[in-house]
């Protein structure tokens, strides 16, 4: 397979597909392991919150700039 | 709009205005002052090189920013965007946030829970002490020489702005980083590292607002760019490009030379290892890629504008500096040329404390049997020194010697798909074992070089290397002796099972 073949379309449903892979890794990691050792059980401590959202707004971004 | 090669300044048109010499002047008393306070707090080696373990997660997502951002973030970053366009974001966006996901939630807890003060040392523990010193040297070599370059930047920045020689801009540069480095360690180096990256934000952003401003608005900047540059807001580019080829972006940046650097660059992570807990090490890593969403505006937006306005520039690095002599009026180009000064004041930082740092535990703990750790932050401080002064003499001789610091560039980048192959399976794995990563480090470099030598792309030599050196580590694994220590729950990553 020729890689400078490819068409440029795939490189977006390639990113799509790679962000939505790790949104679904970043749950699969357990509550206890992201809250180690934090202050307080806050909800705005879950940095897979964070995570979520750094991900969305990376669709976001890659949608926009297609 | 008909933009402006009537408004185009020239160098000697633009002298530096009084509030321009106020800003720089303030700066680097501000600068002095924040990092010499932060000299009482070290009294042993982990104070010098993890700040005694208490940073909080917003002091590490500015640092690591601010360590990120470097020599060629600003001028090579705008000059590629007036090229190529909004594609030059990829690096801030999927060759980054991805990996410092993955960086905060997987590896800063795994080497949280080794108890390291390095990325070699934890090679080290879970390979054997030969990857440590081999990671470690190959890491220090090439910091010296990047050490080199920013500070010869910094020079030819002062150059141009203030008129002094480069002798000058280099000891007084050096002396200024040296003076809180040695002094204050990570501390000072995390905390000056913060104010540098507000500086550098506050700079970018009244770049944007003044650019957009004079370009008639957001919808006359898009209109114009998409009308005269239709693929320039395209974040991926044709597969056959020569440079960055969509493939190549997406599997070499994106799946291994990002990983490589936001989990194992030492220069990065150091500050996650210096923060007060391991909650606040994530958070900080987490923040910075929330940072990092907006680092394009920085360091992309401006040479886009220069396009949009029709800047007539020689060549596409003039592309920043034509920007600030056309739109920041006398003042506030001061502060441009600050946060200029400030990306690579925080890099050359960062790179001495995490290069000493490397030098006095992961070397010469290693080499020297009987070193005494007592001695840590002696040593620490004389190697922050002695790397300081040696790349002080190697800046004058960077632009005779581009093609020594290129060849250690390229070294560096050979290095990275095995070191990434040996991170994963060491991490997640048990089955990796020392000799196993020793041969793959070595045969996986000599592949790399192979196919960059056969003038392969850089972006396809990494993650050709990588799947190499993946496949290889299994597969010797499997014939080698086992790891001595038959559990490696500390070295891996388990968080299902609770410690």
């Amino acid at each position: 397979m020729d890689l400078a073949n490819l068409p440029l379309e795939w490189a977006n449903y390639l990113s799509i597909f790679g962000f939505l892979c790790l949104f679904v890794l970043v749950w699969f990691i357990p509550r206890h392991a992201v809250f180690e050792d934090a202050p307080d059980q806050s909800r705005w401590r879950d940095i897979r919150l964070w995570a979520s959202l750094l991900i969305v707004l990376q669709l976001v971004i890659y949608a926009v700039f297609n | 709009m008909q933009l402006y090669p009537e408004q185009q300044k020239t160098a000697d048109e633009s002298p530096l205005h009084p509030l321009d010499l106020l800003i720089i002047v303030g700066y680097l008393a501000l600068i002095t002052f924040v990092g010499l306070r932060l000299a009482g707090r070290v009294r042993s080696a982990r104070d010098f090189f993890l700040a005694g373990r208490t940073l909080s997660w917003w002091v590490i997502g500015l640092s690591i920013i601010g360590t990120n951002i470097g020599a060629n973030s600003y001028v090579g970053a705008a000059g590629n965007a007036f090229t190529i366009g909004i594609a030059q974001a990829n690096f801030e966006w999927i060759g980054a946030i991805p990996a410092m996901i993955i960086a905060a939630l997987v590896f800063i807890p795994l080497y949280w829970k080794a108890g390291v003060y390095s990325i070699p040392e934890y090679l080290g523990l879970r390979y054997n002490q030969t990857v440590r010193v081999v990671a470690a040297l190959i890491t220090s070599v090439v910091a010296v020489f990047a050490i080199g370059v920013a500070l010869w930047a910094i020079a030819l920045t002062l150059q141009t702005y203030l008129g002094w020689p480069i002798w000058v801009g280099i000891t007084v540069t050096g002396t200024i980083v040296g003076a809180y480095s040695i002094a204050g360690g990570l501390a000072a180096v995390a905390f000056t590292d913060m104010f540098q990256v507000c500086i550098m934000f506050l700079g970018g952003l009244v770049i944007v607002g003044l650019g957009i401003s004079q370009t008639g608005g957001f919808s006359g900047f898009v209109e114009t760019l998409i009308s005269e540059n239709p693929n320039h807001l395209q974040a991926y580019l044709p597969a056959d490009h020569e440079s960055y080829p969509w493939p190549g972006v997406i599997f070499g940046l994106g799946l291994v030379l990002s990983p490589a650097y936001w989990w194992a660059g030492q220069a990065i992570l150091q500050r996650s290892l210096g923060a007060r807990t391991q909650w606040d090490a994530s958070a900080g890593m987490m923040f910075a890629a929330f940072g990092k969403i907006f680092v394009p505006l920085l360091i992309v937006f401006p040479g886009l504008l220069a396009l949009v306005m029709h800047a007539q520039i020689e060549y596409p690095d003039m592309a920043l500096p034509w920007i600030i002599k056309n739109v920041l009026p006398p003042g506030i180009s001061g502060l441009m040329f600050i946060a200029i000064i400030a990306a690579l004041q925080s890099t050359i930082d960062s790179s001495v404390n995490s290069t000493s740092l490397m030098l006095t535990r992961d070397v010469r703990h290693v080499l020297i049997k009987n070193a005494d750790p007592a001695n840590d932050l002696k040593i620490g401080r004389l190697l922050t020194l002695f790397l300081l002064l040696l790349s002080m003499c190697t800046a004058p001789l960077v632009s005779e010697m581009g093609g020594i610091f290129t060849f250690l560039q390229t070294i560096l980048s050979l290095f990275q798909g095995p070191m990434l192959a040996l991170l994963i399976l060491g991490a997640f794995t048990r089955r990796a074992t020392p000799q196993a990563g020793l041969w793959t480090l070595i045969s996986g470099v000599i592949v790399a070089s192979a196919t960059s030598y056969a003038g392969v792309n850089m972006l396809y030599v990494a993650f050709s290397s990588f799947i190499y050196a993946l496949i290889a580590l299994w597969v010797l694994s499997g014939v080698t002796p086992p790891h001595p220590d038959k559990d490696l729950s500390h070295l891996t990553y388990s968080p299902w099972s609770r410690s």
